[in-house]
């Protein structure tokens, strides 16, 4: 009786646990959904009522003729849009490199040499990671403007170098940790410099690790909005920044557009960056 | 032999330069200057004077004049709210992470990784966009109203949006990749053994849950819990988006101190106590888990 009684529950939880689960990833995407069907909707009054299906929106974004009326219009300008990623593409790009360079020659420092300074640098190193954004936002601002550097592309750069250099590091020190160090001391043994060793034995083992962390530094940079909105100047909007803003001043039909593309990309950059660490890993 | 030692210290000198650099001259400074800040007094049409100034602090904590500034018990209660918020966000996306992480363990590897992808997926989403989503759900005029309406299960919309409820679903919505992430780890290396032990033993699934799964997943609790307290207290994107004017978080104040106000030197002041209480916790938790350990270890 009491087993039966038990099997009974045992099997009830853990349909309960299944459902739960399913209704837990639901939560997740469903919002994310439902800005991608709802950019298709034709309603311009009501951009959650749904009345058609229409590609306008996505049509307005790009700056192509529509069947919309001139009052439903609302892109400021395509140009901005535009402006606004491609300001965030090189802030991306640039910072990527530098943080990935700096990150991975300090995860080497670390797990190679022994010195007296570590744990000193250990703590340095996770703290951008650690405080909040506002405050490492508002700090960079002051700095800057105390040391009369002009707010602009640059600063945003340096800005998102601060904290990103931390996260490569922390990727690339996890390869490092994981790898054998036989082969290093191999090619030392068979003779080889420090930098054949390095180019030919190091980088290649910890290739994935780096390519990790820069896709990290990439996705984290394209999508940073506290520490830019503070450092940004006037004519250096990102576009996190830029739909930030359009969104404090009244959500439009079109805003579902741009964001729809977001979720589309970002999402297909990171899967293509997780199949690719995990086939690596193996 | 001292040939080579030097020319190892001198590569590691290179290996280290550059991030000595960035975080001194890009980090620390920035930091020290803040600091600075804080104590200085702020200027009649924004910008600062250069003189040593204890009425930033003093219109938070208390001491202020009653002259030049005003001790405020406004800010009392805006700290008040940023912590309960926080903290409610961190609680709840504990429960709602626990049994779908318990239940990630229990799968085939091959179905562990991929839910592990699923749920690390959007964080690479935007920040922003994902808020947004959650506008155009609550609003008036939005998805819940629209669909209750249509299905006509109410007649008149009601308001979810600008609210704290709002706020505390924005912030448990952006940072669950946070709590989920830490849970499922300290879940996944707890020893399989010790569950089958406590069963032949004669507990019951519910005892042995309580006895050892929970007792045992203590250090991804904490750890989550502070990935998603930092982040949310000085949070001022979710608020300003989801809650409006009448949702204020620290976070809120400090920007309008910057962009609005031009008060630097207190918007200094305010986010040096963010700074302070989250440092605390920080070395809450790095007790809490130093202590788990020795105990596991025992």
């Amino acid at each position: 009786m009491r087993e039966i009684f038990d099997r009974t529950m045992r099997r009830a939880s853990r349909h309960a646990l299944l459902v739960y689960s399913i209704l837990f990833f639901a939560f997740i995407y469903a919002p994310m959904m439902i800005i991608i069907v709802y950019s298709f909707n034709a309603n311009p009054v009501n951009m959650m009522s749904w009345s058609g299906f229409t590609f306008d929106w996505y049509r307005t974004i790009f700056g192509l003729g529509t069947k919309l009326t001139e009052q439903t219009m609302y892109v400021e300008s395509t140009e901005q849009l535009t402006n606004a990623v491609g300001h965030s593409l090189i802030v991306a790009l640039t910072t990527t490199t530098i943080s990935t360079v700096i990150g991975t020659l300090t995860a080497l420092a670390m797990a190679r040499f022994g010195f007296r300074l570590k744990t000193f640098y250990r703590v340095l190193v996770f703290m951008p990671m650690i405080i909040p954004d506002i405050v490492l936002g508002i700090a960079l601002l002051i700095y800057f403007v105390t040391i009369g550097v002009k707010l602009g592309l640059v600063t945003i750069i340096i800005g998102h170098c601060t904290f990103l250099a931390s996260y490569v590091f922390i990727v690339v020190s996890a390869r490092l940790a994981g790898m054998d160090q036989t082969c290093e001391e191999a090619s030392a043994d068979l003779g080889a410099s420090a930098y054949q060793t390095f180019r030919r034995v190091t980088l290649p083992l910890i290739l994935p690790g780096v390519i990790g962390g820069a896709l990290l530094a990439f996705i984290i940079s394209m999508d940073d909005l506290v520490i830019t909105y503070f450092i940004a100047g006037v004519d250096s909007t990102t576009l996190p920044v830029f739909i930030y803003g359009m969104l404090r001043r009244g959500i439009k039909p079109e805003i579902n557009a741009i964001a729809s593309l977001m979720i589309f990309f970002s999402l297909v950059i990171a899967s293509l960056g997780l199949w690719f660490r995990s086939r690596s890993s193996r | 032999m001292a040939l080579a030692g030097t020319r190892k210290r001198v590569r590691l000198a290179g290996l280290l330069s550059p991030i000595t650099i960035l975080l001194t001259v890009f980090f620390i400074a920035p930091l020290s200057i803040l600091l600075v800040y804080a104590f200085l007094e702020p200027g009649l049409y924004g910008g600062v004077v250069w003189n040593f100034y204890d009425q930033n602090f003093g219109r938070i904590l208390g001491w202020a004049d009653g002259y030049y500034e005003e001790f405020d018990p406004v800010y009392f209660s805006i700290f008040g709210r940023s912590f309960r918020l926080a903290i409610t966000t961190v609680l709840i996306s504990l429960l709602l992470c626990y049994p779908a992480a318990l239940w990630v363990t229990s799968l085939s590897e091959r179905w562990r990784s991929f839910f592990l992808f699923l749920i690390t997926l959007p964080f690479f989403a935007s920040l922003v966009v994902r808020l947004f989503a959650w506008v155009l759900i609550l609003k008036p005029t939005g998805w819940i109203n629209e669909t209750l309406i249509s299905i006509g299960m109410i007649v008149k919309p009601f308001d979810m949006l600008y609210t704290e409820g709002a706020v505390v679903l924005g912030m448990v919505y952006v940072f669950i990749p946070f709590m989920f992430l830490p849970l499922y780890a300290s879940l996944e290396k707890l020893d399989r053994s010790l569950l089958e032990a406590s069963g032949d033993l004669g507990a019951g699934r519910f005892k042995t849950f309580m006895r050892v799964t929970l007792p045992l997943s203590v250090p991804g609790m904490v750890g989550g819990s502070i990935i998603v307290f930092i982040p949310s207290l000085g949070n001022f994107i979710v608020p300003d988006l989801l809650g409006g004017a009448k949702v204020l978080m620290i976070g809120n104040l400090i920007e309008q101190q910057f962009l609005e106000a031009r008060n630097w030197p207190f918007g200094s002041a305010l986010a040096w106590m963010v700074m302070v209480a989250v440092l605390l916790f920080l070395l809450i938790y790095v007790t809490v888990v130093n202590r788990a350990e020795a105990l596991q270890e025992q």
